[in-house]
């Protein structure tokens, strides 16, 4: 059943349904109608009964037998014990009874249906009843056709044969029409949604006026288009900015390389320009990596290796990194110890976005640099402080989002994408990323990962 | 010829502005819109090579404040955004030109010369003064049939010249097409040029073409010098 196609499902459950109630119906009218008939024919089989006995009472019967005989029906008079006392013409000097029935009805009367009484065609309803007379006690029996009936049941048997399913059949097909068209505006909404691509992400399916389900199905399909169309719009503006970002170094370095080709003439001249051209392409690298970790930690598919990891050891290492490089520019890194707090992330990645909130220490930030840990709420918070001049108040909202940069002047070989990696980090740990200016000065940018 | 280079990127102005000197031309950088508007304002470039992407004003507005104060130099729109709205939107602010990055330099270059070209109502890509023809793009120079060797320099200031044939050309608009600031000892390196050129065009030639206009400058004879 559920492989039939809703339409015609609904148009069969409906058929059988009509067809359920027009065949009790049609039994009804014509049960009803054959009642109806069969009362009409006993009733006049009674009072012609009546007569006859009035005439039996009166005794006027033995000089006109005539009397008996009346329109369509026929009688005799039979003696209780089955003789023929008188008799219409037509029913002829055989008792249409028998004695015992004759007997019978001398003490109550009774009406039966005959298959064969003579000079009636067909069926007949035979009534006899007791009469009293002059001459004692006599038997009425009277008769009547039952073709007329007959006749009329079958016909109205025929009409409702006929009838019944050439009402099923066009009730079935108004049904038909009614589904498909209560179906419309969901083939409708079909072949919108048949159209509907990636090229035009703000199309909606089309609504049915009526607030049915239907419509809160169409709703909830439009919904889900909206939240697939900010998806694509976001995703589409992210291959913007990449390309465009990508554009800078690349137009950079090509004209840098052109430039040497075209005007180098000394080895040296074309080794500067070449380092030049290398320190490009390690731009770019870079920011192809960026661009890489983005769009899968987007995806939900950085690849993490968690582990138990020790903030103590984590902060002790990222010092010996950047320690050496920090105080060649005449600043200093201070790590603060971490009292044996663990967390569970991925040693490297994690490692990598601390990384960059110190490289953005350094390159943007001033005075001392502080790694420091602390532990509350279910979670560790690892910051990393520096004495600069901190964000601009305008930009902090806007720190962790991609290529968006602090210095509106683009200056220094950032990517633009360093804190939005770090949020990404973060994220990916299900932890997050959070910036803000110190209250003495310079800022103050953590990582909060769940505790471990 | 002298270029206005507006981009914020310092790299980048520098190695546009390196490549422009190879040629033969004077380049200054801007590197915001404020510094560009009142630079363009107080010399007459011959072209601005003009980046969107500017902290402050950006380069839209940078063309539009141009236009605005009555600065006609050419401008060519340096920009990574390729849209077809951010072109229109560049041209519609009064751009002459747009070129997308990553550009071939070999391009941005073409594109000036035909910048210069459109500016000065020239139609062939050659200028010819008499018998003199300079090639700006092969940076050729020859009178009749002789091909003449110039410096960098040299050719600079011939092209300023040729460019405005029988025009009085004053030392100051000779040094303002042709050097740009970073020359600091202006005093007499015009007329030191001058004579350089005098040298190379006209003696082996027994013909007269830059003449002295005593008080005002120089002029370049239309006949090319040979009457």
């Amino acid at each position: 059943m559920s492989r039939i196609p809703i339409r015609l499902r609904v148009t069969l459950a409906f058929a059988l349904a009509s067809a359920v109630v027009l065949a009790a119906l049609g039994w009804f009218v014509y049960a009803r109608f054959d009642s109806e008939l069969s009362e009409q024919i006993d009733q006049s089989l009674r009072t012609h009964g009546d007569d006859i006995a009035s005439l039996v009472a009166s005794g006027d019967l033995a000089r006109n037998t005539s009397l008996l005989g009346r329109e369509e029906s026929f009688a005799q008079v039979l003696t209780p014990d089955g003789r023929i006392y008188a008799s219409t013409p037509q029913l002829g000097s055989d008792p249409q009874i028998t004695p015992a029935e004759a007997a019978r009805a001398s003490q109550s009367s009774f009406i039966v249906t005959r298959d064969t009484v003579r000079s009636i065609s067909g069926q007949a309803r035979l009534l006899a009843r007791p009469a009293d007379g002059p001459d004692g006690r006599l038997v009425v029996v009277a008769a009547a056709s039952l073709d007329d009936r007959n006749d009329s049941l079958a016909n109205l048997g025929t009409i409702l044969l006929i009838g019944i399913p050439v009402a099923l059949l066009l009730a079935s097909m108004a049904g038909y029409v009614v589904s498909g068209r209560a179906l419309r505006p969901v083939d409708v909404m079909r072949r919108r949604a048949a159209e509907i691509s990636a090229a035009e992400p703000e199309a909606r399916l089309p609504l049915p006026e009526a607030d049915d389900e239907i419509r809160r199905l169409g709703e909830t399909l439009n919904r889900m288009l909206g939240r697939l169309e900010a998806a694509i719009e976001r995703e589409r503006a992210f291959v913007d900015d990449a390309s465009h970002e990508l554009r800078t170094p690349l137009a950079m370095h090509k004209t840098e390389l052109e430039l040497a080709l075209r005007y180098a003439k000394t080895p040296e001249e074309m080794r500067a320009a070449i380092s030049s051209a290398i320190v490009e392409v390690d731009r770019l690298s870079q920011l192809a990596e960026d661009l890489l970790v983005l769009a899968r930690s987007a995806e939900g598919k950085l690849a993490l290796d968690l582990r138990r990891v020790g903030v103590a050891g984590l902060l002790g290492d990222l010092h010996e990194r950047f320690s050496a490089r920090i105080a060649a520019t005449g600043r200093s890194l201070v790590v603060e110890p971490a009292n044996g707090l663990t967390v569970e992330a991925d040693r490297l990645r994690l490692e990598q976005a601390l990384g960059n909130l110190v490289e953005n220490a350094l390159e943007h930030g001033g005075g001392e640099i502080t790694l420091r840990a602390s532990e509350g709420g279910g979670q560790v918070a690892i910051h990393v402080e520096d004495q600069g001049a901190g964000f601009a108040p305008e930009f902090i909202d806007r720190a962790f989002e991609r290529f968006s940069r602090g210095d509106p002047s683009r200056g220094g070989d950032g990517t633009g994408l360093g804190l939005a990696i770090v949020d990404a980090i973060a994220q990916a740990h299900r932890g997050s990323a959070h910036a803000a200016n110190r209250e003495s000065a310079g800022a103050d940018v953590w990582i909060a990962l769940p505790e471990r | 010829m002298r270029v206005l280079i507006v981009e914020d990127e310092a790299k980048m102005a520098g190695l546009i502005r390196k490549g422009l000197r190879q040629e033969g031309m004077a380049a200054d950088i801007a590197p915001k819109g404020e510094e560009a508007l009142w630079m363009a304002g107080s010399t007459e470039y011959d072209a601005i090579v003009l980046d969107l992407m500017l902290p402050g004003i950006d380069g839209f507005e940078v063309c539009r404040r141009l236009r605005d104060d009555g600065v006609y130099s050419p401008i060519l729109m340096l920009t990574a955004r390729d849209g077809v709205p951010d072109r229109v939107a560049g041209l519609d602010a009064g751009a002459d030109d747009y070129l997308v990055k990553p550009f071939s330099y070999a391009e941005l270059l073409a594109r000036l010369r035909a910048l210069a070209r459109r500016t000065n109502g020239e139609r062939s890509p050659e200028l010819r003064v008499g018998d003199l023809r300079l090639d700006p793009a092969r940076h050729q120079v020859w009178r009749g049939d002789r091909e003449i060797e110039l410096s960098a320099k040299e050719f600079a200031v011939l092209e300023v010249f040729m460019r405005r044939p029988g025009e009085v050309l004053s030392r100051f608009q000779l040094l303002e097409h042709a050097w740009d600031y970073e020359y600091e000892n202006r005093s007499n390196i015009v007329d030191s040029y001058v004579r350089l050129l005098r040298r190379k065009i006209d003696r082996p030639f027994g013909t007269k073409s830059i003449q002295t206009v005593r008080g005002a400058g120089y002029r370049l004879r239309e006949d090319g010098g040979r009457a």
